[in-house]
């Protein structure tokens, strides 16, 4: 099969799940313990796409949570091909820091796709945003989940649309 | 000035050891064309010449190797920490790995802190919109259990009320009824009084009928089983009926009536005509009854769909602290001694309410009372009337007083009757009055043998009257006849105390006993 490889970047605020969905995704474990990522953590992880013939391997940048970035921050995400912002479903500050950063992003590098993960399904008691502030979300990211690292639910899933997304991106372009 | 060059290269060794550089270089393709130092400490692997260096070191796709760029605290598959430089050269790029943990782990250790506090803080505020949540919660369950302990007191008083109305209100009449029965039934009652004691069983039965038609209208009311039966009528033939039937009332009381339509209320409304008869009898009624001197005012006018009836007296008014009282059930204003179940205001309130209409109520202590009823209505289409003016019927009012022995106040002209008549059998003269203040007065100028009192009359009351005639000076027998309930304390203002309906023959018994 043919490979392609895309630099993808996982960004939202601090203590959200963004390194619980990447290990989630690639190793498909998950850790209760925080601890605060520093700097970027790289991980990689092929998708095969049978029907396209194409095995498509995703260079994973996680990077260190903040509500907006700085010089360094945006240093490393030169070269994305995609985003994945993640917020917190119990804490709906999370979500206001998504909207910063992705006007952020979409300033310094334009349109890149991207999908949003509301992560923490897995506390919906504690729940903070509601059903009717996820639709609008999902109309305005097309592509939003309600994840949750812990059990996994839908994370495979948001990733893996975007790997299609990027293909689709990259097929335009071509 | 230059460093000497012993510190300079003492500085690089110092910084070659500490930072454990790793270099390789790369072409414009990515694959590797030399490299310098240790990759193990990095966990590069598969550095080979020709490899294509983004599969050993991933953080290289997408990065563009025309510029000079540096990537701090990057944690590599293998898991070391590094700082990468990037440094185009000629179409070919230098990379270069640098150790970054020990800094890391300290900038980690910091910001793991700093997160975990902002973690902590964020969950504070949250336990603490929680709390406010539940104390605001607890604080309507508060309000509304305040509510229903409010409305269950008010459930229990207006049971207390109607309890004591019943007790009272009933047991007068019915003492006439049960006395005047025992009287028809005397062989010794000549046809005359039998007669008498049948026109007065018949009123006090009429009477009882009334109270309990009252109370089962309230209790109607309370259960929301009135509905308005609404229709078009002549309000102007009601009013005119309304005053046609107080007028005669008040003249024998030697009040004045007036009436006044004006001309902007239509001949004929859509309302519920029995109903609206029915609130001014009340309103109408009362003024009547509670007004001793001056007159009664009935006035209607019409202004933006709503019909605004008042009715004013020159009556002794009601206190601002009874005006809201008065409308509440078995609720009197006090000092208001009148008979009745107490409904009155209660019903015509909620009849205005059930056809969306307001009562205001305007009154001081001894300057009168208006009260307006203001309820929207549709007018029918044959225009307003013509307004109709000040009808006065007035007339005196006459006392009639004769000093005798027996001395009873009562405001119940039957039982002053009843009374009357075994003790003018038994050859006693009486002195009579309706009101307890009078009572005062004429017992200390006749100074009668005995006195007879009711608790619940006008003036100061029964129980007081007692009080101020033992302490003016009179020691002669005073006995208490009265249907309402008297504590131990209540009853020592009294030589004797007897319950309505009291046993006749007991009572004259005790009288005898008394003043022999």
């Amino acid at each position: 099969m043919t490979p392609l490889t895309s630099k993808v970047c996982v960004v939202g605020d601090f203590a959200v799940g963004k390194t619980s969905v990447v290990e989630r995704f690639v190793t498909n474990q998950f850790s209760e313990k925080y601890l605060s990522t520093v700097g970027v953590k790289i991980d990689t992880k092929e998708i095969d796409f049978p029907a396209l013939g194409l095995t498509h391997k995703l260079v994973i940048w996680d990077v260190a949570g903040s509500e907006e970035f700085g010089s360094r921050e945006m240093a490393y995400l030169r070269g994305a091909s995609g985003y994945i912002y993640v917020a917190d479903g119990t804490r709906s500050a999370t979500l206001k820091a998504v909207e910063r950063l992705q006007d952020q992003i979409s300033e310094a590098h334009g349109s890149v796709p991207c999908v949003l993960l509301v992560n923490k399904r897995d506390l919906r008691q504690d729940w903070e945003v509601s059903d009717e502030r996820f639709d609008a979300l999902a109309t305005k990211y097309n592509d939003a989940y309600q994840t949750s690292a812990k059990t996994g639910d839908d994370v495979d899933q948001a990733i893996t649309r975007l790997a299609e997304l990027i293909i689709d991106n990259d097929m335009r372009g071509a | 000035m230059e460093l000497p060059a012993q510190v300079v290269s003492y500085l690089q060794d110092e910084f070659l050891a500490e930072a454990r550089p790793f270099c390789f270089l790369i072409d414009e393709n990515y694959h590797l064309v030399e490299s310098w130092g240790h990759a193990d400490w990095c966990g590069l692997t598969g550095i080979e010449p020709a490899a294509d260096m983004r599969d050993a070191a991933p953080f290289l796709v997408g990065i563009p190797i025309t510029a000079a760029q540096k990537f701090e605290f990057i944690e590599t598959p293998g898991r070391a920490i590094v700082t990468v430089h990037v440094i185009p050269d000629n179409g070919q790029c230098y990379v270069v790995l640098l150790d970054a943990s020990q800094e890391h782990a300290s900038i980690q250790a910091k910001q793991q802190s700093v997160n975990e506090l902002r973690l902590m803080h964020a969950r504070q505020h949250k336990l603490i919109a929680r709390q406010r949540n539940l104390i605001s919660e607890l604080v309507e369950a508060k309000s509304e259990l305040d509510h229903h302990r409010r409305e269950a007191e008010r459930i229990s008083a207006n049971k207390s009320r109607f309890i004591a109305m019943m007790s009272h209100e009933f047991r007068t009449p019915l003492a006439s009824i049960i006395n005047y029965a025992e009287l028809a039934a005397d062989e010794g009652t000549s046809s005359n009084d039998i007669q008498k004691s049948i026109e007065t069983i018949s009123r006090s039965a009429k009477h009882l009928t009334s109270l309990v038609e009252v109370v089962l209208d309230d209790a109607s009311l309370d259960a929301g089983q009135v509905e308005l039966l609404e229709h078009d009528f002549d309000i102007v033939s009601l009013l005119n009926d309304m005053a046609a039937m107080m007028a005669p009332m008040a003249a024998e009381k030697g009040l004045s009536f007036a009436t006044y339509i004006d001309q902007d209320v239509p001949k004929t409304i859509y309302a519920d005509e029995v109903r609206l008869r029915q609130v001014l009898i009340n309103l109408l009624g009362n003024a009547v009854k509670f007004t001793v001197e001056g007159g009664v005012k009935l006035m209607a006018t019409y202004n933006d769909g709503r019909l605004v009836v008042t009715v004013s007296d020159t009556g002794p008014g009601i206190s601002i602290e009874d005006q809201e009282r008065v409308f509440q059930a078995f609720e009197r204003g006090r000092g208001r001694a009148e008979t009745g179940a107490g409904l009155g205001l209660t019903i015509t309130l909620r009849l205005v309410e059930l056809m969306h209409g307001e009562v205001s109520l305007d009154s001081m202590p001894g300057e009168g009372c208006t009260v307006s009823v203001h309820v929207p209505v549709m007018a029918a289409e044959d225009g307003p009337t013509a307004a109709v003016p000040v009808l006065p019927l007035p007339s005196d009012e006459t006392i009639a007083a004769k000093p005798l022995s027996v001395l009873i106040c009562d405001d119940d002209e039957d039982m002053v009757n009843l009374v009357e008549h075994y003790l003018h059998r038994s050859g006693y003269g009486l002195i009579t009055s309706s009101d307890s203040s009078e009572a005062i007065a004429k017992t200390l100028k006749y100074d009668p043998d005995l006195v007879l009192m009711d608790c619940n009359v006008p003036g100061v009351g029964g129980i007081v009257a007692a009080r101020v005639l033992r302490e003016q000076g009179y020691s002669k027998p005073i006995v208490a006849l009265t249907a309402s309930k008297l504590s131990d304390e209540q009853k020592s203002a009294f030589t004797r105390f007897f319950r309505k309906p009291a046993p006749m023959q007991e009572l004259l018994t005790e009288i005898k006993r008394l003043t022999h």
